[in-house]
C-alpha cells in the first residue's frame, strides 16, 4: 500500500458539515442517552451526490432543561432537532473536489424535534426520490421525499405509526418482490423515562442499565402495499420468533435461494435470523444456522451489523459489533445460511475485545477488492473508569483483509482521526466526493460529527455501479463483478446494515491493479438476472433494470 | 475527601526511599464520591493502611508488597481497575516470587480485553507455580480467545494431567477441538464433560455445532434445546477470594444472586440479610431476600419483605409483582390484582406483570377486563402462549364461544408446535355449550392427531372421550373415560376422580359433555 499521507482524513467542520450531538443526560441515567445517534446518506435531491442527515436528542426528564445538562449543547446546535445537510459538492476540470455542506433542515420541512436514535433510507413510493424514516425514542418518522427539496411527515397516513417505543434499527427491503420496499423496524427495550431502576455497580457508583432490566419490544414487519402505504404484518409474517432488544437489522438472501431474509442483532439475547418462507412470512432459524450466539452459547451485546462477501466465496457472511469483553464476531457463511463462527481465528475477535463497537460495515477502504472492516466504538458502562461527565469515550477501528481469513489491525496507520477517543455510535459509508472510495460519516454521541474522507482508496482502480428499477434504487440487488483476472466479486446493493444508520445505496467495488473491463451479472431483488459485458472501469455507472442481457 | 487524597500524596512523597528503590508506579486514590460510604471507608482504610507502610521504614519489602496488593484486590472488587493496575505492578516488583500478584494483573488484563498482557501475566503466574490448574485453563482460555488453539491445547493437557477431574480442562480440549474442526474429537470431548456432569450447560451449544458440523442435525437440535448460557470455569479460590472483599450492599446483592443461582436459598437469604444491615432502605436486597424465603419455603417470611418493600417504596414493581404473584398463588386474587396493578401503575410495559393480572381478574368473575389485557400482553409480547390461550379461556368465561374457538384456531396457525391450542381447540370443539362452535369430527381429528405425538396426558383422554359422546359414539366415549377414572384411581389422583365419575355418568346415560372446562380445571 503506498505510503502518502493519512487514509483518512475529518473533514467535517472544513466542509461546513457542523453538527454536535446532545444527549439530554443530567444524570439521571435514562437509558436511551447511551443510544444515539445515527445517521444517514442519501441523495435527496437527485444531484448525484450523497447529502447526510444526523438525528438529534432532546432534554430529557419532566422538568429538566438545558440547565441540567450534563453536556450542554452548543448554541449552534439550537434549536435541537435532527438536521439535514446538502452537498453541494464540485468536481473540477481537473477532476479535484470540493466538499462543501449546507444545512437545510429549516427548508427541507423535515421537523424531526422528537428524541432521535437512528434513520433509514429508501424510495418508498417508486417516485425516483429517497424518502427517510427517523427511529425515535418515542413515535417513529417517516418523511416523504416530494423531489423538489421538500419533505412531508406522512407517519400517520402512511401506518408506519406506532405507539411510542424505543427503535433504533431499521431496514427498507422488498420481502415479498412486489417491487414496493417493505420496512423492517428493530424495537430495542421496553422502557419509559418514568422507570426508575438504577444500576449501580459493586461499589454503588451509578450507571446505565443493562437492556435486560427493561426487557425488549417486538419488531414490527410493515408491508408496502403500494405507493407508500405501510400494513404491520409482524403478527402473521414473524410468528414464532422471540424478540429482543435490536440494534442492529442486515437484510441478505442468506440461504442463496434468491429471496431476500433478514438478521436482527439484539443486545444481550439471541439474534435472529429470519428466513424468507417466499409466500410472505419468515422463519426464525438463527440458533441452528450457528448465528444466534457466540460459540460459547452466550448471547452478545450485537449492536451495529452487515452482511457481505467478504472471502470472495459468493454468499453473505455476517459481522456484528459487541461490548467490551466480547470481542466482535465473524460469521462465515457456507452458502446455505449455516455459519460458522471465526471471530478469532480471523483475528477481529481478540483485537476487538477491549473496545465496545457500535456503527460498522463492509467496505473496500483501500479498493484492494477485499472487504475492510471499520467500527466506531464507545462503551455504554464505566468499566472501571470513574472520571469524567460521561466517560463512555473510545477509539474507532480500522481491520484490513488480508485475503486469507484473517484480518490486520491497521487502526494505528489509518490517519489521525483514528486516535480520537470518542462516544462512537453511527457510522455511514459511501462515496460522499465521488471519487472512488469510500468515506465514512461518524456520528459521535454528545460530540461532533466526523466525515472521514477516504483519501487512499482511489489509488487503485475501482468500479461504481448504481442499480436502478422501478425508478428507484434496488436496495437488496447483487451484482457478479466476473473477472478473468481476478475472482469475482459480489456485492450488494444496501442502505442498511452498521448502526441505526443507512448508507450510500450505490455498490462501489474495488478492482486492485486490475484494468480488466469486466461482465456484470445483476440478479434483481424480483430474481431476474441480466448481464453487461465489457464495462468500462474507474467511473460510476447506472445500470437499469432491463438494460441487460437477460440471463437464466 | 480531597483533603485524604492531598494528605496521602504528601505521605508518598514522604516515603521516598521506598518508590525510588523500586521504581515504583504512582498509586493513589480514586474518586471514590459516587460510591457507597461502606465502601468509600473501607477503600480508604485501606489506602491509609498502604500509605503507612510506605512511611514506616521498618516495613519489609514483604509487607510493602502486600499492602500494595490488598490494595489494588479492593480497587478491582471495587471495579476500579485503571487504579488497581499500578497497585499489582508494584505488589509484583516488589515481591516477584509472588503468584498472586501476576494471577491478578492476569485477570485485570483479560477484564480489559487486553489479551496479550493477559497471557503475559498468566505465564509469569504460572512460572512461579508451574502446576496451578486455573492459570493453565485461564491461559488455555486467552489462547483459544487469541484464535490460537494450537497453543491453547498443551494448557489443557497439562491441566487434565494434573487433575483428570478438570471438567473446565476438558471443555477446553473439547473447544479446541471445535477450533481445529477436528468434530469428533470435539464430540468425544465434550461428551466427557457431560458424563462427568450432566448439569454442565455450557457444554451443550459447542456440541451442538460439533454434531451440526458432522451432519447429525437432530442431536444437534437437542442440545440446542439444553443450552444455558453459563461457563464452565476451574475452582479459582482467588478470585471467590476478591468477589467477598468489597463491604457494599451491591456486592451482597451479587453474591446473594449468584447462590439463589446456585438454588442455596439460606446461603442466599445470609448474604441480602448481610447487605441490608448496610443498607436497610435497599428495596432491591429486601424484595431478594423476599424471594430466598420464599424459595426457601418461608412464604409467610417473604410476604413479610415483600409488604415491607411495597410500603416503603411503593415504586418499586418488582416488589408489587413478587407480592402479587405470591398472593395469587395463594389464591388471593382480589389482593393479588391490588399490587399487579400496581406494579403496572410504575411500569406500564411490565408484561409479566399484566398477564398474571388478567389471571387474577379472570378468577374474580371480571374476564372482560382479562380480556382487555391480554390483548395488551400480545401487544407487547405477540408470540407469549400463555397470554393467547388464557384469552381464549376468558372468552369461554364470557360464553363468547366463537370467539374462543376462533382465537385458538388462529393460535394452532401462528404456533403448529405448541400442543395446548390444539387440545384447547379440541375441547371446545367437542363439549362447547354453543351449537354453532361444536364439531365432533374435527374434534376427534384433532386429538388424534395429538396422540400421534405421543400427547398421551390424562386431560387428552377426556377429551378425546368427550370428542367421542359429541359424536354420538357414547360407548366408545364411556369405555375411554372408564379407563381414564380406572387410572386416576390407581394413581391417587383423587380430585380428578369425581369430574370424572360425573362425565361417566353422562356417556353411559347417552348425553354429550357440555362443559369444556370445570372451575376447578381452569389455568
Amino acid at each position: 500500500m503506498p505510503k502518502r499521507g493519512d487514509w483518512f482524513v475529518d473533514r467535517a467542520l472544513e466542509t461546513g458539515l457542523d453538527f454536535v450531538h446532545f444527549n439530554g443526560a443530567s444524570g439521571e441515567f435514562f437509558y436511551p442517552e447511551i443510544l444515539p445517534p445515527g445517521v444517514a446518506l442519501l441523495d435527496y435531491d437527485n444531484d448525484g451526490d450523497l447529502d447526510v442527515y444526523v438525528v438529534q436528542g432532546q432534554m430529557l426528564g419532566a422538568g429538566k432543561s438545558l440547565t441540567d445538562a450534563l453536556l450542554p449543547p452548543p448554541a449552534r446546535s439550537l434549536p435541537l432537532r435532527g438536521r439535514l445537510f446538502r452537498n453541494d459538492l464540485q468536481v473540477r476540470d481537473d477532476g479535484s473536489r470540493v466538499l462543501h455542506f449546507t444545512d437545510v433542515t429549516a427548508q427541507s420541512g423535515i421537523d424531526a424535534r422528537q428524541y432521535g436514535l437512528g434513520a433509514a433510507t429508501g424510495d418508498i413510493d417508486n417516485d425516483g426520490c429517497v424518502d427517510l424514516l427517523l427511529t425515535n425514542f418515542g413515535t417513529n418518522q417517516l418523511f416523504h421525499n416530494n423531489c423538489n427539496g421538500t419533505f412531508t411527515d406522512i407517519s400517520r397516513q402512511s401506518g408506519i405509526e406506532d405507539k411510542p417505543g424505543v427503535a433504533v434499527a431499521a431496514a427498507f427491503l422488498d420481502y415479498d418482490r412486489d417491487g414496493w420496499l417493505d420496512l423492517y423496524v428493530g424495537y430495542n427495550v421496553n422502557y419509559t423515562l418514568e422507570n426508575g431502576t438504577q444500576c449501580p455497580n459493586v461499589a454503588g457508583v451509578r450507571d446505565y442499565c443493562p437492556p435486560r432490566t427493561y426487557g425488549g419490544q417486538p419488531d414490527r414487519l410493515y408491508r408496502n402495499v403500494g405507493h407508500g402505504k405501510f400494513v404491520d404484518v409482524s403478527a402473521a409474517a414473524l410468528a414464532g420468533g422471540t424478540f429482543g432488544p435490536t440494534l442492529g437489522v442486515s437484510t441478505a438472501d442468506f440461504n442463496g435461494d434468491g429471496w431476500i431474509d433478514i438478521y436482527v442483532a439484539n443486545d444481550g439475547v439471541e439474534n435472529l435470523l429470519w428466513i424468507n418462507q417466499r409466500n410472505g412470512t419468515f422463519k426464525e432459524t438463527a440458533l441452528l444456522s450457528g448465528a444466534a450466539v457466540n460459540e460459547l452459547g452466550k448471547p452478545e451485546a450485537s449492536m451495529g451489523v452487515d452482511a457481505a462477501d467478504f472471502d470472495n466465496d459468493g454468499d453473505e457472511d455476517l459481522f456484528f459489533t459487541n461490548l467490551t469483553g466480547e470481542g466482535h464476531d465473524l460469521l462465515v457463511n457456507d452458502g446455505a445460511g449455516r455459519f460458522e463462527d471465526v471471530s478469532a481465528r480471523s483475528g477481529i475477535g481478540p483485537a476487538s475485545l477491549p473496545y465496545t463497537g457500535f456503527g460498522a460495515a463492509w467496505f473496500d477502504f483501500d479498493n484492494d477488492g477485499l472487504l475492510d472492516i471499520l467500527t466506531v466504538n464507545g462503551k455504554v458502562a464505566l468499566e472501571g473508569r470513574a472520571n469524567g461527565k460521561f466517560p463512555y469515550d473510545q477509539r474507532k477501528q480500522l481491520f484490513r483483509n488480508l485475503g486469507d481469513g484473517r484480518f490486520e489491525d491497521v487502526t494505528g496507520k489509518a490517519g489521525k482521526a483514528f486516535a480520537l477517543s470518542e462516544v462512537g455510535r453511527g457510522a455511514a459509508f459511501g462515496d460522499i466526493d465521488n471519487d472512488g472510495d469510500t468515506d465514512v460519516v461518524v456520528a459521535n454521541n454528545s460530540g461532533p460529527v466526523r466525515l472521514l474522507v477516504n483519501d487512499v482508496g482511489n489509488r487503485s482502480h475501482w468500479l461504481g455501479l448504481r442499480l436502478v428499477g422501478e425508478r428507484r434504487d434496488m436496495l437488496g440487488a447483487t451484482v457478479a463483478i466476473v473477472r478473468r483476472t481476478g475472482p469475482t466479486l459480489r456485492r450488494r446493493a444496501r442502505a442498511d446494515g452498521s448502526y441505526a444508520s443507512a448508507n450510500d445505496p450505490r455498490v462501489l467495488a474495488g478492482l486492485g491493479r486490475s484494468t480488466e473491463k469486466p461482465t456484470l451479472r445483476v440478479r434483481w431483488p424480483d430474481g431476474r438476472t441480466e448481464e453487461w459485458d465489457n464495462v468500462a472501469i474507474d467511473q460510476y455507472i447506472t445500470l437499469t433494470k432491463g438494460g441487460g442481457q437477460k440471463r437464466p | 475527601m480531597r483533603t485524604i487524597a492531598a494528605l496521602a500524596a504528601v505521605v508518598a512523597a514522604g516515603c521516598a526511599p521506598h518508590q525510588q528503590r523500586a521504581g515504583l508506579q504512582a498509586v493513589s486514590l480514586p474518586d471514590l464520591s459516587r460510591m457507597v460510604p461502606s465502601a468509600q471507608t473501607q477503600i480508604r482504610d485501606s489506602y491509609k493502611a498502604l500509605t503507612q507502610k510506605i512511611a514506616t521504614r521498618s516495613t519489609t519489602v514483604v509487607e510493602l508488597a502486600d499492602a500494595y496488593g490488598e490494595f489494588g484486590k479492593l480497587l478491582m472488587a471495587a471495579d476500579q481497575r485503571d487504579a488497581a493496575k499500578p497497585c499489582f505492578l508494584n505488589a509484583q516488583t516488589l515481591a516477584p516470587a509472588d503468584f498472586r500478584w501476576p494471577y491478578y494483573l492476569g485477570h485485570l488484563h483479560r477484564k480489559n480485553g487486553d489479551l496479550s498482557n493477559a497471557v503475559a501475566a498468566f505465564e509469569r503466574a504460572l512460572q512461579l507455580k508451574p502446576a496451578d490448574v486455573a492459570t493453565l485453563v485461564w491461559l488455555g482460555n486467552l489462547h483459544l480467545d487469541e484464535g490460537h488453539p494450537a497453543q491453547a491445547s498443551p494448557r489443557f493437557e497439562r491441566a487434565l494431567s494434573l487433575q483428570p477431574s478438570s471438567r473446565s480442562a476438558l471443555f477446553g480440549l473439547g473447544r479446541v477441538a471445535l477450533a481445529e474442526q477436528q468434530y469428533t474429537r470435539a464430540i468425544e470431548n465434550l461428551e466427557a464433560v457431560l458424563r462427568q456432569d450432566p448439569q454442565a450447560a455450557a457444554v451443550h451449544y459447542p456440541l451442538a455445532m460439533a454434531y451440526r458440523a458432522i451432519g447429525d442435525t437432530k442431536q444437534a437440535e437437542v442440545h440446542l434445546r439444553l443450552r444455558e448460557d453459563r461457563q464452565v470455569l476451574p475452582a479459582d479460590p482467588l478470585i471467590v477470594e476478591l468477589e467477598t472483599l468489597l463491604e457494599s450492599p451491591q456486592t451482597y446483592e451479587s453474591r446473594g444472586i449468584q447462590a439463589l443461582d446456585n438454588k442455596d436459598w439460606p446461603e442466599a437469604e445470609a448474604l441480602f440479610r448481610k447487605g441490608l444491615e448496610l443498607a436497610p432502605d435497599h428495596a432491591a436486597l429486601r424484595h431478594r431476600l423476599g424471594t430466598a424465603l420464599y424459595m426457601k419455603g418461608d412464604v409467610r417470611g417473604a410476604e413479610d419483605q415483600f409488604e415491607h418493600v411495597v410500603r416503603t417504596s411503593p415504586g418499586y414493581h418488582l416488589a408489587q409483582y413478587s407480592l402479587g404473584v405470591l398472593l395469587q398463588t395463594q389464591g388471593r386474587h382480589a389482593e393479588a390484582i391490588e399490587h399487579l396493578s400496581a406494579a403496572l401503575k410504575t411500569k406500564a410495559n411490565y408484561t409479566d406483570a399484566r398477564l398474571r393480572l388478567a389471571n387474577s381478574l379472570r378468577h374474580v368473575s371480571r374476564a372482560a377486563d382479562a380480556v382487555l389485557h391480554y390483548d395488551q400482553v400480545l401487544v407487547e409480547a405477540p408470540d407469549n402462549t400463555e397470554a393467547r390461550f388464557n384469552r381464549a379461556i376468558a372468552f369461554v368465561q364470557l360464553h363468547r364461544y366463537r370467539d374462543a374457538r376462533n382465537s385458538l384456531a388462529d393460535a394452532m396457525q401462528t404456533h403448529p408446535d405448541e400442543s395446548l391450542f390444539a387440545h384447547g381447540l379440541a375441547r371446545l370443539l367437542a363439549s362447547a355449550p354453543d351449537d354453532t362452535v361444536r364439531d365432533g369430527a374435527r374434534a376427534i381429528a384433532l386429538v388424534q392427531m395429538l396422540l400421534k405425538k405421543d400427547q398421551r396426558t390424562l386431560d387428552l383422554g377426556e377429551t378425546f372421550a368427550m370428542a367421542l359422546a359429541e359424536s354420538g359414539r357414547f360407548d366408545e366415549a364411556a369405555s375411554v373415560q372408564r379407563d381414564l377414572l380406572r387410572g386416576a384411581e390407581q394413581s391417587a389422583l383423587k380430585a380428578v376422580v369425581p369430574r370424572l365419575a360425573h362425565n361417566l355418568a353422562k356417556y353411559e346415560h347417552r348425553e354429550p359433555c357440555r362443559t369444556p372446562w370445570t372451575t376447578d380445571e381452569l389455568p
